[in-house]
């Protein structure tokens, strides 16, 4: 359960306050894979790192008692004049792991990422794709609750792909996303309920077809 | 995913950010760890050919350059956690996408590694001193480390306290270079207050820095003593930067994670 009450978000620019969210409040139910959907700019990055926690509204509350991954996006989070194996060693440490646990996560990203050579190599010679592939791996070594995801599984050539949504659809056997997407086809395969954003506010929709019916209604107008 | 505690994630926190400082600290190239350890022995070598320039090769009841290596070990402790502290908020931005980094763990995890280096900088000066047959007696051991403690304390909480200064205006981040230099000569780094004439002592004394320079040299010294020192004084603006940065911090930390 996610619990949203009176949550108003904002950003000031010179033409006053825009708003993302407008005095919103929401139960969405635990256990389905949500997609988030809206039109560029709707802010739903920004909602997606405040339901985990990374962000927060400028006025109301968000709670859950539930844990949620860094969001797997593009930048990834990584620090560039450190190696792939440095970064994924540091990540391990935050989560607290054992050394041993961290050999094994190190042994798996590895294999998974396919990134050879580069693995040991500093993140800033890493392209943005390499950089969710080497992010995407380590979050599927962990156990939350939700995986919060934005947009990565559209990174990499098709087999790579490929291979992450079926290593994707297998974790979720176990655990619950966050999908942020405008890959309708995606969307429809990973998410079982929908959240359509628009104008300041976000809808609810316990079914996905209906949220991306809506979502098409809205691009539409 | 198992719940831990609020503890055991800050301690968890802490360490994988210390060993990422450290590790960057020693993998941006070798001028980098060479200037770390050798800037002490460059200051020491100017205000001891300075010395001798000004005054001449008198006698001392005490030995200058060890004088030298103790304060300035001790003020560049405060100095570097000063400068890391102010930077830490901007330059760990990418790392507050993981919800259990705050901001202040940061602060800590560089000021632990300051401490760090600050103790392998304190084991080579005293392995030289025994090399080369400097006085290496201490008047009093405990009182000098403790005055070591207390410095590290004051740092962190004059750093938190800065830091936070920095996220409104920037330009303190510049000023505080500034002013720290201009601390180096008003907090008795390479002088001792009784040297002084009594008006500038007076003034000298409002110097919180000074306090500790006196508190670690005149435990450290036979030859000079800690009558100037005020514990309380040390005390109150420790007690008070790390109270009011805490407050401000406690207000803003959402501000400054999303920021």
């Amino acid at each position: 359960m996610i619990e949203l009450t009176n949550v108003s978000k904002w950003f000031k620019t010179k033409q006053g306050r825009k708003y993302i969210l407008n005095n919103v409040s929401l139960s969405i139910p635990s256990g389905k894979n949500i997609g988030i959907l809206g039109k560029n700019g709707t802010g739903k990055s920004t909602i997606m790192r405040m339901l985990g926690q990374i962000e927060f509204p400028n006025d109301g509350t968000i709670k859950s008692n539930k844990s949620f991954s860094w969001p797997l996006g593009l930048s990834g989070g990584f620090v560039g004049n450190m190696t792939g194996k440095a970064n994924i060693k540091f990540v391990c440490r935050l989560y607290g792991k054992s050394n041993d646990e961290i050999k094994k996560t190190i042994a798996f990203v590895r294999d998974f990422s396919e990134l050879d050579d580069y693995f040991d190599m500093p993140i800033r010679t890493y392209s943005s794709g390499m950089k969710s592939r080497l992010s995407f791996g380590l979050s599927l070594y962990f156990n939350f609750d939700y995986l919060l995801i934005d947009e990565t599984l559209s990174v990499g050539d098709a087999r790579f792909r490929k291979k992450s949504k079926e290593a994707l659809l297998k974790k979720i056997e176990n655990c619950n996303v966050l999908l942020v997407s405008h890959d309708m086809g995606t969307l429809r395969d990973i998410c079982d309920v929908g959240i359509v954003v628009n104008d300041g506010k976000m809808y609810y929709f316990d079914n996905i077809n209906s949220a991306i019916d809506e979502y098409m209604l809205i691009n539409k107008a | 995913m198992v719940k831990r505690k609020s503890i055991t994630i800050f301690l968890a926190v802490v360490n994988a950010l210390f060993l990422r400082e450290l590790s960057m600290r020693f993998s941006s190239g070798r001028m980098g760890i060479f200037w770390t350890f050798f800037e002490p022995f460059f200051q020491i070598l100017i205000f001891v050919l300075i010395k001798l320039v000004l005054f001449g090769s008198g006698e001392s009841s005490f030995d200058f350059a060890v004088f030298l290596a103790l304060n300035f070990t001790a003020f560049n402790m405060f100095k570097n956690i000063v400068i890391k502290s102010i930077n830490s908020f901007s330059a760990n931005r990418a790392l507050f996408l993981y919800k259990q980094v705050k901001p202040i763990d940061t602060i800590i995890a560089r000021s632990m590694v300051e401490l760090f280096i600050t103790a392998i900088i304190i084991l080579i000066f005293v392995a030289l001193g025994f090399y080369f047959d400097f006085d290496m007696n201490v008047k009093d051991l405990s009182m000098v480390t403790l005055g070591f403690i207390l410095l590290f304390f004051f740092s962190i909480a004059s750093g938190i306290f800065l830091a936070i200064l920095n996220v409104f205006s920037e330009s303190v981040g510049k000023l505080i270079s500034f002013v720290i230099t201009a601390l180096m000569f008003a907090s008795a780094v390479f002088y001792t207050v009784e040297i002084l004439p009594i008006e500038i002592q007076k003034w000298i004394l409002y110097v919180p820095l000074t306090h500790f320079m006196e508190m670690i040299h005149g435990s450290y010294f036979y030859a000079l003593d800690t009558k100037f020192v005020s514990y309380e004084y040390i005390i109150l603006w420790t007690m008070s930067l790390f109270y009011v940065g805490m407050w401000l911090y406690v207000k803003l930390e959402k501000r400054i994670i999303s920021a």
